[in-house]
């Protein structure tokens, strides 16, 4: 009886212990999928995850800017090292966790993107913003990524060269590169449906206007001047947008007119930009990046440009050519602004002026508009003088000096190599050497082995 | 009943020999130890020179009718000294002792859940005594195991305060889960985990550090199924028992003791001085065709003037500051230990109290550790026993920052010698690394409180048969106090730094049952029977905000301001607490075990464990895990008694299969996390990671012999043990496609397979042993062959965390992947390289990166020797390791240090290129690294100019002790008292140029834990010391 009475104790200790409940212990605060993303009040805060993703410092919160600065041709690259050494030197590697995170978040960005699509069927009120907003999302990273991995568009004829993964559903599958002319269309007709589907306003969500705006981008860079000029063209006669007079006022809390899409500053909560300011910043210490003397003396030639005493200094830091651009705590940040809009139907209205009149008016008054602005009202193209290829080669000068520090000038030496078929570098490199543009990281080609890699340097 | 018959039949293995006689007498007696005088059982008593023969019983009593022609008596037992006796000659009574020949043998050893005698082990057990563990001051408990267990690799962290140490046992088979052993305190496996700071300030916090060395009685390493097997699914590296001082019988005595000590670095790298600096920034600048001076780092930045960069080169060379000097200086070591014992029949007590400051050799780094324990032992009846356990320790680790971080890292880095610690004006210089400033301005402490409990229940139920009942409760706090000054943040208004702490906290229990049945069927047959169930729960907590602000002082210095900022911070729910990451996970497990002896020379062991976990995935909820194992003392056998050269010899062996469950909590579960942020008033809600279901433990199949021996009077004694441990169905989070939206995804792989084989040898022989000198000497050599030997992914899906290693079928685990560096080119001073078809070339390229070096040694172990002459005794013990490659992370930018780089420059690099003929080690200097054709910069610079031979030998302790003798004792009312002097690393032997060759870095994770030992990355060398110390017993 007492050996009956100890098994019994026994099992019933043991049953209490093989409760299969004191097994489950889900990590607190961690959500699978399904009670993810579960309503549309979830899908709306999922959405805006990316938009504090896409302002991240990894990608354009400064990472994907300074990226294409190293690229380019307007900084100093005396002190640069590690991965800054590498891109800057046009010759980076499968290594760097410069390049490998940017890439990482990006497509993290598009894989959330991916994941609010896939969970669509919970929104209701809301629906066609949400999706709109993921489709933006998704175009605008794999523009980014196409034009910082892949040789431009109109390398090849068919534009059949190696572009980037495209990656249209949310999985862990094995990444293949699609052709540059298949990213393309996929940015295209994806901003095209974000157009149809995303509101006339949105407070300081994106909006109809955003994904015009970046449809006039890309066919721009695509030297597609037509559809550049048409799109370029319906988002100024929206009338929603102008010119910011104070150039400060650009990277600004709240002040600047000419946000088509922006990343708002929340307190101290959420402070978009860090990056750049990490790089870029010149009032408190030496920053990162100083530009070259031929660049700077460009840049700063003309006595009336207002610009120069809004964005440039050689007497901050001792020895150092800086930007000024980012010398603020805090500041918005602008991802696609009206003067870039500006600049775009200027050159592309001039592209097509020859066969379109109207177009080659609008692209003298653009030009003159951000002319004006830019010297006091001290310079303009004389309308009588008005050639195509002046109002170019003026465009393509200011779009420079506006632009600056905003990782603009590489994807111009590129645009232009296509167009004109000539290297407009400042540092002697072919438009399409094989360093002009960055090298995956090389997960990709461990997850699979036959994944594309892009030969590397060349440049020099 | 029903039992025991059966057990009868199964094993007719019972003669008994008769003899009969005519004439014959009986003699009784009692066998006792010579050194306790307590009975000794199952001693063979024998008529010599005939076959007749008694045993002993419990109590050591025997009795044994012998021929009338028999003459003499022939005692003999394992672990004692054969001893022959006249026989008295009416008979009667002979009452012996018998002397422990090898104390070893009869030891009692802590195996899982139980106790057994060394000799009836049928497992691969080492045991480490407190005396051993105590004769040093080392940072923590488990780094003075090192040498002293055959097959156990200690690589102790570095030289701060409280260091960590990689433990390794029987060599590595896992790569993303914990290749740590299991700790288990008393019974319960505690929070060990190094990672629960991460790798904050370039030091992985050390958990076991608070631990009070003082406390233990004796640390058991279980290394094989046999042993380890009884854990189950947490066996698989190897598990650390540690068992705390109970009270034993006796009036009460107490021990003081102390240690007082200085301490320094062991090895240094050594660096030029600001003058070669200058020289060498100069000659590299040169070299890459520049003409004119070359500019310097935190210097004017006016590139333009040749007049302003002479005068900046001619001031930079004579400020000389060595920042090494100017961080570290003489630490103080003081110990104090003060304990109690007591035991009366009812009740027996240990209690002890410690207060330890261990200084480092960095200025304002120290460890200081505060304890309390108190066991206690309570018979209630003669069936009915509780025990208890507590204790509790608080570690306080001043740190400073190091390697990457900064402090003593920048010495060895950015902090060049051509900046000085203050400005012209008397601020702080602030153009480049100023370690000082920041050793001056920011102060940083870890606080770890942790209190251990536990409660036993004992109850013999029946005869033979106890149930006990063990909780046991771990309770956890620690705090990391951060504050930098005004003057680090550059905040004009005076006294307003920032302080900040980030606590975490919570617990850790276990329960467990067991019923233990030990029978003996008759003098041949003892049965032991184990069943057990056990539920663990441990969780911890932290909060998901700063709790921060500006102030003069730290929080440790004001803790109620702390206690208002958290309250006021939870009160508008700006913060919450949340469970920590990783944290939380439950076991629940069944086990069982039986062990067999048979004639006290045969002993079978079977062992099973279930064990279901929340760390596995719903997939794979529970593992089973059974293991066998048996030993022969072969000593016993008849064939074998003749030879009296051998004492003792018995052979073992174990197969078994364990699990590694060491990974880290919720891998299986997806990871959406809502932000901890709004975006335009609303929420945000993050996609991190998708989970997988199968998430389940590793496995290994662990085979074990072993010969244990002791021959020539029992003076030389020692254990041969082969192994084969095969690992598989290995944890990875291999590389996915980035372009999925992460990195890694975490799986067992299936098709993995890793080897780690291995013989251990240990030997000790008594040289000298009589009553005035003692002289001994011993040793232990492991040989570990590591080879992975399946591996489905290609060598770059595993990342070695930030280090450089690799994993590759048919080599060991961790080896490096570089470019081979040939030498020089004479002519120009370009470096050459070997590219993959061994052809020399000029051009740099990663294409011609090859699998050379590993992380794994071919041998370590240690040696030891002990000479004592009356009371004083002289010991020492070296260890080594022999093969193996240290790679220098860092050596490759300290090679680049006069380049754009700016780094110091290591004084072995001077053998380098200058001029056309030169013949040298290392090549022309460059002003930028891409100037060596095909080199994209110093990061993409891996080769093998900085991997080196990891080989070492050490003499790791040196102890001059006096045992002050008994009359002057009883004078001074003591009962023991002993002194001693004791070096630790005193002198060390290695052909590494970078410093210290003992290394264990800063981790990043398990993983980089696993594949990147001996890499280095500024890691600050080995602590050396010399401690007085004085032990009382009164």
């Amino acid at each position: 009886m007492k050996r009956l009475r100890i098994i019994g104790v026994t099992l019933m200790i043991a049953g209490v212990f093989s409760c299969n409940k004191f097994l489950e212990r889900p990590p607190q605060g961690q959500l699978t999928e399904e009670d993810a993303l579960k309503d549309e009040s979830s899908l709306l805060a999922f959405t805006n995850s990316m938009y504090t993703l896409l302002s991240d410092n990894d990608f354009l919160g400064g990472r994907v800017q300074i990226v294409s600065e190293l690229l380019g041709d307007e900084y100093d690259g005396n002190r640069f090292t590690g991965d800054f050494g590498e891109i800057y030197n046009r010759r980076n590697s499968i290594f760097g966790d410069t390049k490998g995170n940017l890439y990482l978040k990006a497509y993290r960005i598009i894989a959330s993107s991916n994941l609010s699509l896939r969970n669509l069927d919970k929104a209701s009120a809301q629906r066609n913003t949400l999706e709109g907003q993921a489709k933006l999302f998704r175009a605008i990273v794999h523009f980014e990524m196409v034009r910082l991995f892949a040789q431009p568009y109109g390398f090849t004829p068919e534009n059949n060269h190696p572009g980037v993964p495209l990656r249209l559903v949310a999985s862990t599958d094995i990444g293949e590169r699609a052709t540059v002319k298949q990213v393309y269309d996929q940015v295209i007709a994806d901003l095209k449906q974000a157009d149809t589907l995303l509101p006339d306003a949105n407070g300081n969500l994106a909006t109809k206007w955003t994904a015009k705006g970046y449809l006039a981008k890309v066919y721009f860079q695509m030297n597609n001047f037509t559809e550049a000029y048409n799109y370029a063209d319906q988002v100024i006669k929206s009338n929603k947008y102008q010119l910011d007079t104070a150039y400060a006022d650009r990277f600004a809390i709240a002040k600047t007119k000419e946000a088509l899409f922006k990343i708002v500053t929340q307190n101290s909560a959420f402070v978009p930009g860090g990056e750049l300011r990490d790089q870029f910043r010149s009032d408190n210490k030496q920053p990162g990046f100083y530009f070259t003397p031929t660049y700077f003396s460009t840049a700063t030639a003309a006595p009336t440009d207002k610009r120069i005493g809004a964005w440039y200094s050689s007497t901050l830091q001792s020895g150092f050519l800086v930007l000024t651009k980012y010398n603020k705590d805090f500041f918005d940040l602008p991802v696609l602004h009206y003067t870039e809009i500006k600049l775009i139907r200027a050159e592309a209205g001039a592209e097509i002026g020859a066969s379109n009149a109207t177009a080659l008016a609008t692209a003298l008054t653009d030009i003159n508009d951000i002319l004006r602005r830019a010297y006091n009202g001290t310079r303009q193209i004389d309308p009588l003088a008005a050639g195509a290829a002046l109002i170019i080669s003026n465009t393509r000068a200011q779009r420079e000096l506006e632009m600056v520090g905003e990782g603009n000038r590489i994807q111009e030496i590129k645009r232009i190599g296509v167009r004109n078929g000539i290297s407009v570098d400042r540092r002697g490199s072919p438009w399409n050497c094989n360093g002009m543009i960055l090298q995956f990281p090389k997960g990709e080609q461990d997850a699979n082995a036959s994944f594309i890699l892009n030969p590397e340097g060349g440049c020099f | 009943m029903k039992l025991k018959r059966l057990l009868i039949a199964m094993l007719p293995l019972l003669f008994c020999c008769f003899s009969a006689l005519a004439q014959t007498r009986t003699v009784t007696g009692k066998v006792t130890d010579s050194k306790d005088g307590s009975g000794v059982t199952n001693v063979t008593v024998n008529a010599k020179g005939t076959r007749i023969a008694a045993r002993s019983d419990e109590d050591g009593v025997y009795s044994i009718k012998v021929p009338g022609d028999a003459a003499v008596l022939v005692f003999s037992s394992i672990g004692y000294t054969r001893k022959e006796m006249g026989i008295p000659a009416n008979g009667g009574a002979l009452d012996i002792t018998m002397d422990a020949a090898n104390s070893d043998l009869n030891e009692v050893v802590v195996v899982g859940y139980g106790t057994q005698r060394r000799r009836d082990v049928t497992g691969a057990i080492s045991k480490i005594s407190s005396e051993k563990i105590n004769s040093i001051a080392a940072p923590s408990f488990e780094a003075a195991l090192q040498g002293k267990a055959p097959g156990v690799q200690i690589i102790q962290g570095s030289g701060l305060a409280g260091s960590a140490s990689v433990v390794r046992i029987r060599g590595i088979g896992s790569i993303t889960a914990s290749g740590d052993p299991l700790y288990v305190i008393d019974g319960i496996p505690i929070i060990s985990d190094p990672f629960l700071r991460g790798n904050s300030s370039a030091m992985n916090q050390n958990p076991l550090a608070s631990l009070n060395p003082n406390d233990i009685e004796s640390v058991e390493v279980l290394k094989d199924a046999g042993a380890a097997g009884i854990y189950g699914s947490r066996g698989a590296n190897g598990v650390i028992l540690v068992t705390t001082k109970r009270g034993k019988s006796g009036k009460a005595s107490f021990n003081y003791n102390n240690k007082l000590g200085l301490s320094t670095y062991a090895n240094k790298p050594d660096f030029v001085n600001s003058a070669g600096w200058v020289q060498l920034r100069q000659e590299a600048w040169e070299n890459d065709g520049n003409t004119g001076f070359a500019t310097l780092p935190g210097y004017n930045n006016d590139q333009t003037s040749e007049a302003q960069k002479a005068a900046d080169q001619a001031l930079a060379s004579t400020v000389n500051n060595d920042w090494w000097d100017q961080l570290t200086g003489t630490g103080v070591i003081n110990e104090h230990n003060l304990s109690m014992n007591v035991g009366s029949k009812k009740l027996k007590v240990f209690s002890g109290l410690t207060y330890s400051n261990n200084e480092g050799y960095i200025k304002s780094n120290a460890y200081t550790r505060y304890g309390v324990r108190l066991n206690a032992d309570y018979k209630v009846n003669n069936k009915f026993k509780i025990g208890l356990t507590s204790a509790f320790n608080k570690g306080i680790n001043k740190r400073v920052p190091a390697a990457w971080d900064g402090g003593i890292g920048d010495a060895m880095s950015s902090a060049l010698p051509i900046f000085p610690v203050y400005n012209a004006n008397g601020t702080y210089f602030n153009n480049g690394a100023n370690p000082v400033r920041r050793t001056n301005e920011t102060k940083r402490r870890e606080i770890n409180n942790r209190f251990i409990g536990g409660l036993t229940l004992e109850y013999e139920v029946l005869k033979d048969l106890f149930l006990k009942a063990t909780g046991s409760m771990e309770y956890i706090t620690a705090f990391d106090d951060q504050f930098e000054s005004n003057v680090w943040l550059n905040r004009s208004v005076p006294d307003s730094g920032f302080r900040k702490r980030s606590p975490y906290w919570g617990y850790n229990w276990t329960t467990t049952y067991t019923a233990n049945y030990q029978f003996k069927l008759n003098q041949n047959n003892r049965f032991n029977v184990l069943l057990g169930v056990e539920a663990q729960e441990s969780k911890l907590k932290e909060y998901n905000g700063e709790i921060g602000e500006f102030s003069d002082k730290p929080y440790y210095k004001d803790p109620s301001a702390y206690s208002d900022r958290r309250d006021t911070l939870v009160n508008n729910n700006t913060i919450a607490s949340i469970e920590k990451s990783g944290g939380t996970f439950t076991f629940n497990s069944f086990f069982g075990r039986i062990n067999y002896t048979l004639k006290d020379r045969y002993s079978f062991q079977l062992l099973a464990r279930v064990d279901g976990s929340s760390k596995f995935g719903p997939n794979n909820k529970r593992g089973f895990f059974p293991a066998i194992s048996g030993a022969w003392t072969l000593s016993e056998e008849d064939f074998l008694k003749g030879i009296d050269y051998i004492n003792f010899l018995k052979l073992r062996a174990s197969y078994g299969i364990v699990g590694n469950s060491g990974i880290i909590s919720g891998l299986y579960y997806d990871n959406y996390r809502a932000g901890g942020i709004t975006y335009n008033g609303g929420p945000t809600l993050y996609y991190n990671n998708f989970g997988n279901p199968d998430i389940k433990w590793e496995t290994l199949r662990n085979f074990d012999l072993a010969v244990e021996f002791a021959v020539d009077k029992n003076r030389i004694t020692g254990e041969l043990a082969f192994y084969r441990k095969v690992t598989t169905a290995i944890l990875l989070t291999p590389g996915i496609s980035p372009s999925s939206g992460q990195n890694t995804a975490p799986r067992n792989v299936g098709e993995s397979k890793v080897l780690n084989e291995g013989l251990e040898l240990s030997l000790n022989y008594k040289v000298i042993d009589n009553q005035d000198m003692q002289w001994s000497i011993g040793g232990n050599i492991a040989k570990n062959f590591n080879k992975v030997l399946r591996w489905p992914l290609g060598p770059d899906a595993v990342q070695g965390g930030t280090n450089d290693t690799r994993i590759v079928e048919g080599l060991p685990i961790g080896v490096n992947y570089l470019v081979r560096y040939y030498g020089v080119d004479p002519t120009d001073g370009s470096p050459l390289w070997l590219d993959k078809s061994n052809k020399i070339t000029k051009t740099y390229s990663l294409d011609h990166r090859v699998y050379v070096g590993r992380v794994v040694p071919d041998y370590i172990g240690g040696f030891n020797s002990a000479v004592s002459y009356k009371g004083v005794e002289l010991s020492g013990l070296f260890t080594y390791v022999i093969g193996g490659n240290i790679y220098e992370s860092s050596g490759k930018y300290q090679f680049l240090g006069v380049s754009n780089k700016n780094w110091n420059f290591r004084e072995d690099y001077l053998d380098r290129w200058t001029k056309p003929g030169d013949v040298s080690k290392y090549p022309r200097l460059v002003s930028r690294a891409s100037s060596y054709d095909g080199v994209s910069s110093e990061d993409q610079f891996n080769s093998t100019m900085f991997l080196h031979d990891a080989s070492y030998l050490r003499l790791r302790e040196l102890t001059l002790s006096y045992k002050i003798p008994g009359r002057l004792i009883e004078r001074m009312k003591l009962k023991n008292a002993r002194l001693f002097l004791t070096g630790m690393n005193l002198l060390t032997f290695s052909e590494y140029p970078g410093g210290d060759p003992e290394i264990a870095r800063d981790f990043e994770n398990a993983q980089d834990r696993n594949l990147s030992p001996n890499i280095t990355y500024l890691t600050a060398p080995q602590q050396k010391s010399v401690i007085f110390g004085l032990n009382i017993t009164f």
